[in-house]
């Protein structure tokens, strides 16, 4: 069976073909776009969304040595996200489905993260732990089975990846934050700098807004501005929030593994690539002998082999949805306890 | 609450007093922008307004540019914080969102796009002190 996945949630567009368990293909726009095509620098838009959507369809099949009409099921992210983005990518999984008379499964985006452990050789084993870091979300769940999620904490203000951004923002470090973070921090012979963590009514929840503040105030309180800080300690400033950001994180994967009876555990999203969260996550799975899945780096950030890969879980499942299915821009899924 | 108002605050819950107070003036179609440094609490003030309302979980829109809350209310929670040029924001459907009579807006970042903002609106101001305080100043503008 070949599964088309297209994900347009936010910034990138992506397309990706799964034919019988075997990924064929997963383009997505920023770096295959724009390297194939040229064009112009990626801008946040549905616009860019639309432009992109078809010649990246063509580039897959192409890749993927099939027609159009020798694909089976038609899957799109439905949610959550911006919805003019949204938009684009679900009406035309829709227009799709409708003109080859194959079934269109609408998938949330969050969900697509959670089960991208799948995408890999080594796939999770139920129940496990699930770490979903990324710009826009910070959760943590154990998932069950295909069809049950239990979510225990999220973030009460920023998200993780959030933080790592506009930190290197402060530091004047440059975009995209979370590498430069990663890079400083790897520069630093260890810092003796201390942020806090923050205590939280719900032991499972994440706050990074007080670390943030923390960052700022040092800064202000030591230098005055960023542009005054000497090199070497931007690395040590650096390396001390990403010790604290990690180990808040960290922390709570710790608690519930201390908690919950659990086979594998898990870390997806774009802040997965962080090579410091990734050791110190997989240190954790060796401490408490639990099977460590964290998906290949095209798996971590938005992608839509991530989709194409949901859709076949619930075509498994036999779920069907009728054309009608509406997009939805805030969280929702029926599959969360 | 009169405006303009200003107060210096030095707690969280003097902060969360005074988004009590201004929470209750709010009504359908009035739309509040944020303006502060990074830090300087504009996600926390809306959490708080949102808590007075009745949702309590409201988390940062940086990423996704605006969050959907429908509760007894609705309301559109923006950060333009991300965002380059003003066509990005027509591009998603702003002048929409802001036709929307039905819902409160806030706007974090505000000031980077002022121009495609309409003259009545709330505007908060929050200003970090060096002594750790906060300056929290709301202004009615027409």
């Amino acid at each position: 069976m070949n599964i088309l996945g297209i994900e347009s949630s936010c910034d990138e567009t992506s397309v990706a073909i799964i034919s019988d368990d075997v990924l064929k293909t997963n383009l997505v726009s920023s770096q295959d776009f724009h390297k194939k095509f040229g064009g112009v620098v990626p801008e946040l838009s549905s616009r860019a969304h639309l432009q992109q959507i078809v010649p990246l369809l063509r580039l897959a099949l192409k890749e993927s040595k099939l027609e159009l009409n020798e694909i089976d099921l038609i899957s799109a992210t439905a949610g959550p996200g911006l919805i003019g983005a949204i938009l684009v990518g679900f009406i035309f999984g829709k227009g799709l489905s409708y003109s080859l008379k194959k079934p269109f499964i609408p998938v949330n985006h969050i969900e697509g993260h959670i089960y991208s452990g799948f995408l890999m050789k080594e796939k999770p084993e139920f129940p496990f732990l699930v770490l979903v870091v990324s710009g826009g979300h910070t959760l943590l769940l154990v998932v069950e089975s295909f069809s049950r999620i239990k979510k225990l904490g999220s973030t009460i203000d920023d998200a993780a990846g959030e933080a790592f951004d506009k930190v290197a923002k402060m530091l004047g470090l440059g975009y995209p934050g979370g590498p430069k973070i990663q890079e400083y921090a790897e520069k630093s012979n260890g810092s003796k700098i201390v942020f806090p963590i923050a205590q939280l009514k719900n032991e499972f929840d994440f706050s990074f807004s007080g670390l943030k503040t923390s960052v700022l105030r040092f800064i202000q309180k030591e230098y005055g501005e960023s542009s005054a800080i000497p090199e070497k300690e931007l690395f040590d400033i650096a390396e001390a929030f990403q010790k604290t950001a990690v180990k808040s994180l960290t922390r709570n994967v710790e608690r519930a593994i201390n908690k919950y009876q659990l086979n594998s555990i898990s870390l997806v999203g774009g802040v997965a690539a962080n090579s410091f969260l990734r050791d110190e996550f997989t240190l954790l799975g060796k401490k408490y002998n639990k099977k460590v899945v964290i998906p290949d780096l095209q798996f971590c950030g938005d992608n839509a082999a991530m989709i194409a890969n949901r859709a076949k879980n619930l075509f498994d499942l036999g779920e069907t949805f009728d054309l009608d299915y509406e997009p939805f821009p805030s969280f929702f899924s029926k599959y969360f306890q | 609450m009169e405006f303009p108002f200003r107060k210096i605050i030095f707690s969280e819950s003097e902060t969360e007093k005074i988004a009590a107070d201004f929470s209750k003036i709010l009504a359908p179609s009035d739309l509040v922008c944020l303006n502060g440094s990074l830090g300087a609490g504009k996600t926390f003030f809306v959490k708080k307004i949102c808590s007075s309302l009745g949702y309590d979980s409201v988390s940062s829109p940086t990423f996704a540019i605006v969050n959907e809350y429908n509760f007894q209310k609705k309301i559109y929670h923006f950060d333009f914080y991300r965002i380059k040029k003003n066509l990005e924001i027509i591009d998603i459907g702003f002048e929409d969102y802001l036709n929307d009579s039905d819902a409160i807006i806030f706007i974090e970042w505000a000031e980077l796009f002022e121009e495609l903002l309409p003259k009545k609106r709330f505007l908060v101001t929050i200003k970090l002190n060096d002594d750790n305080s906060r300056e929290i100043s709301i202004d009615n503008l027409k």
